[in-house]
């Protein structure tokens, strides 16, 4: 029976339970999903690389301020770390998504997608590189193998070129660049390892393919014949692919995926901040209604804005400077406008101690303080709620926005740093921004001014918010704390 | 003796979970209860889910219900009440999983 006051009410809730059933479509998408897990399995090493690039930039020069070949020396340390995560990233990313997308689509031998992708991403590498000069040429002797080696410095063979040019780069063989096994290859990563793995398992479900071995075989060893065509079969059809992009057009994969996708993704989230505020409205909105934020963020925007800031570390670690496309990226979100966790509820905790006269908010604030100063925050979504809860739904959304937006805007004014180490999400604020910042002050000051402003944002909403569930809560909580029968 | 029941919570990552974990293996002790807790992602959970008796998914997950069901086959599955899972109420959520999991 729908008179006239509830039909408004029945129109929102549909719209809104639309939302959610299409934001879980779009989460649960299996390609989309196996990009979150892989990420999500990879991000110790991302994290990793962030330490090694802070203790190398930030406190090996405390140390050895005055002496810069003992600084060096130390340094090799971090390089060394840097060169085991950041510059293989692409390489072991490619490796996790073939194993996490098959086990999604429930495929029975998911580690042989590991070796498909791996091979089939360095299958597209180039097969010569522009590489960087050391100090030192060596030359030997073609025609007499005995000969001995002659080494020639750079700087002697330089008379030859016309004043002011010096030998920098050659072509070389034999040598893979970081450019694809590290943080700019990660989106052909991304996309080689779904499309070898798909072609793969396809190739896989093959009956004819399949090689019988007869009775008595050990199934693991049945297993792994009968992977073997599809195998090949992949990689021949990727080899092909490489021959002929080579042949025809004198080109790799790996530069088409970069300057044909990855750079216009890039390029989007850093055409001010407007992407990211949009996707990260629509998740938070998502959290409302009680489903995980990630489920949206985690892969619209979460996995271009990891490669932006693993290339920013690369970049730091490198001494480079960030480039200004490079501004947004994983850390505005996780260190100014994750505060507490999704939608900055630190700050309404800290409104609820401070000014609250409520009971069961307090009581709730209480049990929430202590895993929201780690930004984990379900207990304040579900238990103070967020959820379904309009007057605080609206800050909810609007203050992680506003942070997004302004951090982006202080970053490109050049009042706060560039964000160059990635930090985990689960670092409590103040920390967090001197981390991820390698160090800038004034990254602190202004989570400290986000602070006060999200206290203020809340405020209001939270007087509202009581106001309607005052009375339903006290009864809540008095059949809660009636003592149990011991 | 009846054997230990295993009780398999699912959430996003595991962390929020684990307090409603750690809560409800003191409610358990209290209660005389022979319970094995432990709290995973999702995809984690799914792993391991033949050898639970219950798997509870988080309510921020519950668009992954189906998908749990499928995969958990006879295992019952079940989602946790908004409310409780924020109050981090122990009590209530190991009420009801021994109601799942039967006597």
């Amino acid at each position: 029976m729908a008179d006239q006051d509830t039909a408004p009410a029945e129109e929102k809730e549909s719209f809104l339970d639309k939302f959610a059933e299409v934001s879980a479509k779009v989460g649960n998408e299996v390609h989309l999903r196996s990009l979150r897990d892989a990420f999500a399995t990879v991000m110790p090493i991302y994290i990793l690389a962030g330490i090694a690039v802070l203790i190398n930039n930030v406190v090996f020069p405390l140390f050895w301020a005055s002496d810069s070949a003992e600084l060096a020396t130390a340094q090799y340390w971090g390089s060394a770390v840097t060169q085991g995560t950041l510059n293989v990233a692409a390489i072991i990313l490619t490796g996790l998504i073939g194993y996490c997308f098959a086990k999604n689509k429930r495929f029975a031998n998911p580690i042989s997608c590991v070796v498909i992708c791996i091979a089939s991403m360095v299958i597209m590498f180039p097969h010569t590189i522009t590489a960087t000069l050391g100090s030192t040429l060596v030359a030997t002797n073609a025609s007499d193998s005995t000969a001995a080696s002659i080494s020639v410095a750079l700087s002697d063979i330089t008379a030859s070129l016309p004043d002011g040019y010096a030998f920098t780069s050659a072509q070389v063989s034999g040598a893979f660049s970081t450019t694809n096994t590290g943080a700019n290859g990660l989106f052909g990563a991304i996309i080689i390892g779904l499309l070898a793995t798909s072609l793969f398992v396809k190739l896989s479900g093959i009956e004819k393919l399949k090689v019988n071995l007869g009775e008595g075989v050990p199934p693991a060893v049945a297993d792994s014949f009968n992977v073997m065509f599809p195998m090949l079969l992949t990689l021949s059809i990727f080899a092909f692919v490489a021959a002929l992009l080579n042949g025809f057009f004198a080109t790799d994969l790996m530069t088409l995926i970069s300057t044909g996708i990855s750079n216009p993704l890039k390029g989007l989230m850093n055409a001010g901040p407007w992407a990211v505020v949009v996707i990260y409205t629509l998740a938070n909105l998502l959290f409302c209604l009680g489903i995980h934020q990630s489920t949206i963020s985690g892969v619209l925007a979460e996995p271009i804005l990891t490669i932006l800031i693993v290339d920013n570390m690369a970049t730091y670690a490198a001494g480079g400077t960030i480039p200004v496309d490079h501004y947004m990226n994983m850390q505005i979100v996780n260190t100014f406008a994750l505060i507490g966790g999704s939608g900055c509820t630190l700050m309404l905790l800290a409104d609820t101690f401070i000014f609250s006269k409520n009971k069961a908010s307090k009581n709730i604030a209480k049990l929430a303080v202590l895993p929201g100063i780690f930004n984990i925050n379900e207990p304040v979504i579900y238990g103070y709620p967020i959820v379904y809860n309009l007057p605080l739904m609206i800050p909810f959304v609007l203050v992680p926005d506003i942070f997004i937006a302004a951090t982006y805007g202080l970053t490109c004014a050049g009042l706060i740093a560039p964000c160059v180490v990635m930090v985990p999400w689960t670092t409590p604020v103040f920390v967090s921004g001197f981390l991820a910042t390698a160090g800038d002050v004034r990254a602190v000051i202004w989570q400290v001014v986000e602070f006060a402003l999200g206290m203020v944002i809340y405020f209001p909403f939270m007087k509202v918010s009581e106001r309607v569930q005052a009375k339903e809560a006290e009864k809540d909580l008095a059949e809660e704390s009636t003592p149990a029968a011991a | 003796m009846a054997a230990t029941k295993k009780i398999l919570l699912a959430c996003n990552a595991g962390m929020s979970t684990s307090l409603l974990v750690q809560k409800m293996q003191a409610e358990a002790k209290a209660e005389g209860l022979d319970y094995e807790i432990a709290a995973y992602p999702l995809a984690q959970a799914l792993d391991h889910v033949s050898e639970a008796n219950v798997l509870m998914l988080g309510p921020q997950i519950k668009y992954a219900l189906d998908e749990a069901k499928e995969a958990a086959g006879d295992v019952p599955v079940t989602v946790i009440a908004m409310a409780d899972y924020g109050r981090m109420n122990a009590k209530k959520v190991l009420a009801d999983a021994t109601a799942i999991m039967g006597e």
